[in-house]
Order: structure tokens, then C-alpha cells, then sequence
């Protein structure tokens, strides 16, 4: 009875604040409102409270650092817990979490991460502190990444391009892989459910003397599905994968460790369309679309004394695909995508301890990369190089402060230099509560498209798109041929692209307003000026316009993340987690201040004057997201079990290429105006319900029964990530032998 | 309910224009809503990429005074003041006509733009190939023209009179969603004020 009672005031709570939060629009109140709040709560809860178990993460610091003590935001996703939810890539794991979205790309497939309310070009993906390449329309597809060998995942709001340069300008997931454990430690997995999805993983890891060994290997295949039956093909193809790791440590001396580490994955999707041609002719096509990618990482450290120690690692990775689609009967090849890119890194880092109050952590390195593709009409490969340094500082003046300061320097080959500072503080009242603050910069290099594409689309009124890199060499050409009409832009002003840069601060608090709630709330702005879009440059004599990449948009991001976690019984532990965001065009709101913009009702054909507060926002961002998760484990039943309700809020969508069964994805913006405003037409917003249980037997197995979906939610056209409802059955075994 | 609207605006804009003391004006300028006008519609279906089929490249005519179409046939003549054909408006001047008709796009809501602009009227086509001057949004996706809302093109015609004019949509029968599939696309459903007496005020 007491459970319920404080359940029911957990809910309460969580009610309260949000709705206070959402009463309030401007995000300049809810520092207020927050700092009024938390002292509140500090005076009235002053008692010590017994810690849990402390859990460390690398990322935030490239040193391991309690999660407590950090003072940016950062959570951290268990192994347990991946496991308690039966999951098995890396996108199911994420869209459970508080303010991330996990959205289709360009074209309504595949599975990137929005972090902050940033595009998913912004999160930088890590295995191990080291990056994944290979990024389609931006996204890195989060299903190429199994969860079956993940020791935890970390997970950084705000810039951290202050240690990780390009990309880390929203923030940061670092997938912390299973390393050799003491004794020996095995599992095997095997998971079957709806639409064939058959996954079967072993791992088995040993330690030996001086050696420690990890080896990790999972298969993964699926027919995929579809969500609409008048399409021929699939939403999803079906496709089936292989992933393996290996992870191998040898201690060359009391002071000295190697390790290799390294990765290779494979992937093989079956394609099988009918494509409707303009005319009406129905015209078959299959093929297949094969991805690769592999990784190794050698890696030495040594402990010169007590106060200084020093790691020396390398770093490949390569990832490739090719898709080759061709046409039953007459069998010409009908669509054919070659991609090719790889990424090299050198880097020594040493860590400094000057005393108790004073540690320092600096690197420098460089980094190689490029990509050949048939995707820049041409298959000249692109090379690019990076040098940088990095040097982090850690302050603890008195017990309660903590800062940590830190600056990045890159140097690179296409795009310049970028510095790249930030600041973090932490000041703790008591146990029961801890103030945060950060302010930094992050910057995300020019992708490959902006720099080096070269695509002519000669027929729909004919237009071409030159890459950055590309476009001075072919407007001198084509001036050289007559063919150049004018240019729209001063000609020194055309194809120089910088890094887009961001400003961001966070500032939160972690509380406890009662002895078993904890509290994490965050506020958060990201402000870009330099946003990278295409713009008219050139008019040839045929009347065609060309486009190239200029750093003209501007945009921010600000909101809200709040997290409660009660932990109800040492068994039972209940959260709800909120995040309020607004995400919007500069450009866009001075427009409508200036009163140029307008909307038509599509019934009367009228046209009003746009409002400021009418208009919603950028594309693809929800207002509101939430989840209430409620986890349970009885360690002497061997039972554990979880209910989990995603919510995501109303959105928009806009600049779809429509999805690949030739479905057209009709953009929310209906009224003429070509922004997104609260009088268009809107993505309903969802609720996605997970359920699981599993018991273990006499210590050595595991039975696991989850359905994902279970209210079976879909929406075809605009959300093909949702699969709708899934059942999964879930056989282990494992086994520990601690020496 | 389109006729209650018609009705209400046309009552507003007299009573407007009537209580307007210091104007000697007598014959009320009305809204009118053209329906329809083809502006070189294809015949039925397309080509293998997806060019109209049966479309004669040929401009359909205007003119505001007579608040009609003008038969092709004048084209070379000054009797019409604007053409329509696909997603391209012209005027009767300069490289397409012999006329002296001259037009600019202005932002602004059609029902409260009350007087027309001084200058800035030119020859050149709606819209330019630069981008510039454009009455309409193209969807890569669902392949949709969409007028955009708050633009109206000013028009001054030959014998300096002036019409402001709106165009609502490219598609036949106005729906609400259009469909590049499904709806017929080149037919123009605008509206326009046309004033007849030599002032610049609708």
C-alpha cells in the first residue's frame, strides 16, 4: 500500500514540475524557477544519505570519473539494464532514454539519433572512445550496432568537441565494449521473434596471467517488414548481419599495458521493388545492398611514477557499402551506389596529477581520412587531413567545487583550424544535492556532400549542386565555355566552407527531495550561426540554376531534461523522465518579426500574417517527449522484469525524398509558407508501450519473454522506423568463474 | 459560404472605399476569384520522365479590364495584360509583348494592401530564373506547387491603371491537399482587384 502511495506522489511531482516548466515559455524563467526550486528542496532536506553504488564513465573526461561528481550531464545505460529490456541493437536501447529521438533519415528509413534537438549529423558515435564512420544522410544507422557486447553506454550532453573535436557538438555516445574479466566469463544468446528476426550471440572472456582475452561474436537476421500492403517491397528489406570483436590485453610489465582491439561487421540486404514509372508502366527491380565496417586499435600505456602516465594508440577504421539494383527481364542495372571511406588515428595522451586539487589531461594526434564514392560523379578519392591538441585541467579549489577546463585545437587541410574551449563547474551544497554548470564550444567539420558532390539533375526544369570543393573549378570551366549567364553571389564568395560552430551552455542540478528520489534536471542551449545550407550561385545561359554550400543558417536549441528516479524497494525502481524543447530558424523568426511571412487556409484560400508565437519550429522536433519506465528484479526468484511507455509529442516533417517503395511523404507544411507552423498539418504525437520478463535458472540460465509495441502503434508513411508490435523470446546461458 | 465571404468583402471594401471622404471615387472596385484558367494543361498522363503529355507551349491570356481570358490569336496584340503558362506569368511588355503592361510582387495580405506602389514595376517574368520574383514553392517530395501565401503581384497596365492580384492555387478545382498525381496542375485559380478610375488606391 505504502508503494502505491509513493508512487502516486512521484507522479505528482513529476506532474507538478513539468507543468510549472511548461506554464513557463521563456527558457531565462526556468533558471530561475529552478534555482527558487532546488534551494527549496536543500533547506528542506539536509540528512546524509547512504551511496548507491558508484558508477563510473571515461567519456565526459577521457579519465574515469564517478557520474555523481561530473559537472556535465551525462547517464549511463547498464548492461542490466540492456539486458532487463531484452534488447538488441543500439536504437532500441536509445529511443527509451529521455530526450533522445530516434529519426528516419533523408529518404524515411534507417535510424539516427537526435540528442539536444540537434540534427543527428551532431552526436558524435564512439566504440571505445574511438569513432564509427560511415554516416548516410548524416546518420550514423544505429542498427548497425549490436548491444550484445556492451558493458555500459555513456552518454554526453552538450559540446565535448573540447576533447573529441568534429561532430561532438550536440554531444557524445561512447559504447564501452566488454573487456577480459577476472577468471573466466561466457554467455550465449539466442533471441527469435516476429518477422523472423533471429539473433544469436556468444561471448566468452579469460583472464591468464599476464594475457586477458575477449571474444565476441553475434549474427543477426530478419525479413524485415512492411507496413503498408498496397506497396510491393518492403519497408524494411530483409537483411542479416555478422558483427565480432575481439579485445586482448597483455601486461608487458607492472607499469606497461598493451591491447589490441578491433571490430569487423558485415551486412547483407536483400532489395526487391516495384517501381511505377510516370507513364504507368510497373517495372520490377532487385538487388543487393551489401555494408561493411572494421576497426583496430592498438594501444600501449605506461605509468612512468605516481603522477604521470601515458598512452600511445592507433586507430583504423574503413567502412564501405555497395548497392547494385537491377531490372528483372531486361536486367540493365537500374541503380548502382558505391561508397568507400576510412579513418586513421594517431594520438598520445598523458595524465598529470599534480596533487589532490589539481589533475591535467593533454593529447595531441592526427587523424587521416577519405572517401572514394560514385555518389560525386566522379571516383577520385578525397583525402583529408586533421592535426590537433588537446589540454584539460581539474580543479577541486575546496571539497564542494569542482572545475574542469578544458581547449581543443584542430588544424585541418579543407577547412581550417577551430578552437574549440569549454568550461565546466560543479558546487556541491550538501549530499543531497549539486548545482552544474558548463559553457563550451563544439564544431562539426563540412561533410563529404557539402565539400565534393557534383550532381546534375538534367530533366524537372535541370539544376546542378556542386560541393564546396568542387564548384570554383566547374564555374571556371563553364565561364570558360560561355555557358555562365551571371552569378548570384561575388565569385571570391563562392565554394569557402567552414566548420559550423556552435555556442552551448547547460546548467542542472542532481537533488534528492526525498531519501529514495533522485532528481536530474538540466537546462540546455545550443546557438549555430554558421549552419551549412545550398544556395543559388550561378544561371547558366539554358536558364539552370546552380547551388553550392554556404555557411548561412542560423539556428538554436534550447529546452529542458528532467529526470526522476524513485527507487521504490530495493526491488522495484519507478522513473519518469521529460524533455521541453524548442528548436528553431533564426532567420525564420526575424522574417516573421519583419512581418514577411504569411499562411493561406487551404479551405478559404486566405492569407494571414503569421504571428510570432504561431510559429512551431524546425522540422522533426517534438515539443514534448517523456517515458515512465518501471524496472523490477528479485535476485532470489531469479525473476526480473520491466514495463516501459515512450512518449513522443507532436512534430513536423519536411524535406522528404519520400521513402524508398516510391511512397511520397507529404511535407507538414500546407499553408503556403514553407515554414512550420501551428497551423499545418502535424505528425500525431505517439505512445509506444515495451514490456518484458525473464526468470533465471539455478544460476546458469535465462528465459526471456518481451513484447515491444504492444498497443501495436504504426504510422506508415511518416514514422517507417515503428515495426508495430514484436514478440521476442529470449534463451541464454551463462557462466562466471572467478578466480 | 465563398459567396457569404465574396459578399462580406465587397460590402467592407465599399463601405471602406465609401467612407473615404477625400476620394471622388464612384464605381466600387471589387475582389473577383477567376476559377480555372488553364494555363497550357496537358491532355491526360505523362512521358517515361515525367513530362506532361499533349501541352501546346502555348501562353493563355488575361486582361483585367475586360476580366477575361483574351483569345491567343491577339497575342501580338496590347490587349492583354497578363499571361499564363505552367509555373511562368508574363506581362504585355518587353520581350513578350508589344504592350506597355508592367508588374512587381510585393509581400503583403491581398485584402489589406490598399494602395499600389509608386515604381518598381518591370518587364520580367514571375518568376526569374534567378529565383527571384517567385509567386510559388516547389515540394521535391510530393512534387506540389504551391503558391505562397502573403505574395501579390501588383500589376500597372498599359493606360496606368492598376490591379493587385493573388493566385491561390495550380491546381484544378482548388483542393485544400493537392495531389501532383492525382490533380490536374496548370489550372490558376486567382484572385485580383482591378481600378478602373486613375488612382493607385484599391
Amino acid at each position: 500500500m505504502s508503494y502505491l502511495l509513493n508512487l502516486i506522489f512521484i507522479i505528482l511531482i513529476g506532474v507538478f514540475f513539468n507543468f510549472l516548466i511548461l506554464q513557463i515559455c521563456a527558457v531565462k524563467f526556468y533558471w530561475l524557477l529552478l534555482s527558487i526550486c532546488v534551494v527549496g528542496f536543500a533547506k528542506a532536506q539536509d540528512s546524509l544519505q547512504s551511496k548507491a553504488l558508484e558508477e563510473v564513465v571515461i567519456t565526459a573526461t577521457k579519465t574515469e570519473k564517478p557520474l555523481d561528481e561530473l559537472p556535465m550531464p551525462v547517464s549511463l545505460i547498464s548492461r542490466t539494464q540492456i539486458r532487463t529490456i531484452g534488447s538488441l541493437r543500439l536504437n532500441d536501447v536509445l529511443l527509451e532514454q529521455t530526450g533522445l529521438a530516434v529519426v528516419p533519415q533523408i529518404n524515411g528509413t534507417g535510424n539516427g539519433l537526435q540528442l539536444q534537438g540537434l540534427n543527428p549529423d551532431y552526436t558524435l558515435i564512439l566504440i571505445d572512445g574511438e569513432p564509427v564512420i560511415g554516416r548516410f544522410g548524416g546518420s550514423i544507422e544505429l542498427t548497425r550496432l549490436t548491444v550484445g557486447n556492451i558493458k555500459q553506454i555513456e552518454i554526453v550532453k552538450g559540446p565535448s568537441s573540447s576533447l573529441y573535436g568534429s561532430e561532438a557538438l550536440a554531444g557524445v555516445v561512447n559504447i564501452i565494449t566488454e573487456k577480459p574479466s577476472r577468471g573466466s566469463k561466457g554467455n550465449i544468446f539466442c533471441r527469435y521473434g516476429t518477422n523472423n528476426t533471429l539473433d544469436t550471440y556468444g561471448e566468452y572472456g579469460l583472464t591468464k596471467g599476464k594475457w586477458g582475452g575477449y571474444i565476441f561474436a553475434d549474427r543477426y537476421s530478419t525479413d524485415g517488414y512492411s507496413l503498408s500492403s498496397d506497396q510491393s517491397g518492403k519497408t524494411v528489406s530483409p537483411f542479416q548481419n555478422y558483427t565480432t570483436n575481439l579485445n586482448l590485453t597483455y601486461k608487458l610489465s607492472k607499469r606497461t599495458d598493451i591491447s589490441l582491439g578491433g571490430r569487423f561487421f558485415r551486412e547483407k540486404q536483400k532489395y526487391s521493388y516495384e517501381v511505377k514509372s510516370p507513364d504507368g508502366q510497373v517495372v520490377s527491380t532487385d538487388g543487393d545492398g551489401l555494408v561493411y565496417d572494421w576497426n583496430l586499435k592498438p594501444t600501449i600505456s605506461h605509468r612512468f611514477n605516481d603522477k604521470l602516465k601515458a598512452t600511445a594508440k592507433y586507430y583504423r577504421t574503413d567502412y564501405s557499402t555497395a548497392t547494385t539494383l537491377k531490372n528483372l527481364g531486361s536486367n540493365t542495372v537500374s541503380y548502382s551506389d558505391d561508397f568507400a571511406q576510412s579513418f586513421q588515428r594517431a594520438e598520445v595522451t598523458g595524465e598529470y596529477f599534480f596533487n589532490k586539487k589539481n589533475f591535467l589531461t593533454m593529447g595531441l594526434g592526427t587523424i587521416f581520412e577519405s572517401v572514394k564514392t560514385s555518389r560525386y560523379a566522379d571516383l577520385i578519392k578525397r583525402r583529408q587531413e586533421t592535426g590537433y591538441i588537446f589540454l584539460q585541467h581539474e580543479w577541486n579549489p575546496l571539497t564542494k567545487w569542482n572545475v574542469i577546463a578544458g581547449v581543443r585545437y584542430d588544424n585541418n587541410s579543407v577547412y581550417g583550424h577551430q578552437l574549440s574551449p569549454k568550461l565546466s563547474m560543479r558546487y556541491e551544497i550538501n549530499n543531497n544535492f549539486a548545482f552544474k554548470g558548463s559553457v563550451g564550444v563544439g564544431f562539426k567539420a563540412p561533410d563529404f556532400r557539402q565539400l565534393y558532390l557534383n550532381f546534375n539533375n538534367s530533366a524537372g526544369g535541370g539544376y546542378s549542386v556542386l560541393g564546396a570543393e568542387v564548384v570554383r573549378a566547374q564555374l571556371e570551366l563553364m565561364a570558360e565555355q560561355g555557358l555562365i549567364k551571371n552569378y548570384l553571389l561575388n565569385l571570391s564568395n563562392i565554394g569557402k566552407l567552414q566548420a559550423e560552430r556552435s555556442i552551448a551552455l547547460n546548467f542542472g542540478t542532481r537533488f534528492k527531495p526525498l531519501p529514495l528520489l533522485t532528481a536530474d534536471i538540466n537546462l540546455f542551449y545550443n546557438s549555430i550561426d554558421n549552419l551549412i545550407e545550398n544556395q543559388a550561385v550561378a544561371v547558366t545561359n539554358a536558364n539552370q540554376t546552380i547551388y553550392s554550400y554556404r555557411n548561412i543558417k542560423r539556428a538554436f536549441t534550447e529546452g529542458i531534461e528532467s529526470n526522476f528516479t524513485y527507487t521504490i524497494s530495493k526491488k522495484i525502481n519507478f522513473s519518469i523522465g521529460y524533455q521541453l524543447l524548442f528548436a528553431k530558424d533564426k532567420d525564420v523568426i526575424s522574417r516573421i518579426k519583419s512581418g514577411e511571412v504569411y499562411w493561406r487556409d487551404p479551405n478559404t484560400l486566405i492569407s494571414n500574417k503569421l504571428e510570432p508565437n504561431e510559429y512551431f519550429g524546425l522540422y522533426n522536433r517534438s515539443r514534448h517527449m517523456g517515458n515512465a519506465k518501471i524496472f523490477f528484479s528479485d535476485k532470489k526468484l531469479g525473476l526480473d522484469a520491466s514495463a516501459r511507455v515512450i512518449y513522443r509529442g507532436k512534430y513536423g516533417i519536411g524535406d522528404m525524398q519520400g521513402n524508398l517503395q516510391g511512397q511520397t511523404v507529404p511535407s507538414s507544411d500546407t499553408n503556403g509558407n514553407g515554414i512550420l507552423d501551428i497551423h499545418d498539418d502535424f505528425v500525431h504525437d505517439y505512445v509506444v508501450v515495451n514490456l518484458s520478463v525473464a526468470k533465471n535458472f539455478i544460476n546458469h540460465f535465462r528465459l526471456q519473454i518481451s513484447v515491444d509495441n504492444i498497443f501495436n502503434y504504426v504510422n506508415a508513411i511518416n514514422i517507417p522506423n515503428i515495426p508495430g508490435r514484436l514478440f521476442n523470446l529470449n534463451v541464454g546461458y551463462f557462466f562466471n568463474n572467478n578466480q | 459560404m465563398k459567396s457569404i465571404k465574396l459578399f462580406l468583402t465587397v460590402f467592407f471594401l465599399s463601405v471602406a472605399i465609401l467612407s473615404c471622404e477625400n476620394n471622388p471615387i464612384t464605381v466600387p472596385v471589387v475582389s473577383t476569384t477567376y476559377k480555372d484558367l488553364p494555363a497550357d494543361p496537358g491532355t491526360g498522363g505523362r512521358d517515361q520522365v515525367g513530362n506532361l503529355l499533349g501541352t501546346k507551349n502555348k501562353f493563355t491570356f488575361f486582361s483585367f479590364k475586360k476580366g477575361q481570358i483574351v483569345d491567343n490569336k491577339d497575342s501580338a496584340t496590347a490587349i492583354w495584360d497578363v499571361g499564363f503558362k505552367g509555373t511562368t506569368i508574363i506581362v504585355n511588355s518587353g520581350t513578350f509583348g508589344p504592350g506597355k503592361t508592367q508588374a512587381q510582387i510585393v509581400t503583403g495580405s491581398f485584402d489589406n494592401y490598399p494602395t499600389a506602389p509608386d515604381d518598381g514595376y518591370t518587364s520580367d517574368s514571375f518568376p526569374l530564373p534567378d529565383g527571384t520574383n517567385k509567386w510559388y514553392s516547389y515540394d521535391n517530395a510530393t512534387m506540389v506547387i504551391t503558391p505562397i501565401a502573403g505574395r501579390v503581384i501588383v500589376v500597372k497596365t498599359a493606360d496606368s491603371r492598376f490591379a493587385k492580384l493573388e493566385i491561390l492555387s495550380y491546381y484544378k478545382g482548388s483542393p485544400a491537399k493537392p495531389d501532383a498525381m492525382k490533380d490536374s496542375d496548370r489550372y490558376y485559380t486567382f484572385r485580383y482587384v482591378y481600378q478602373p478610375n486613375d488612382t493607385k488606391r484599391f
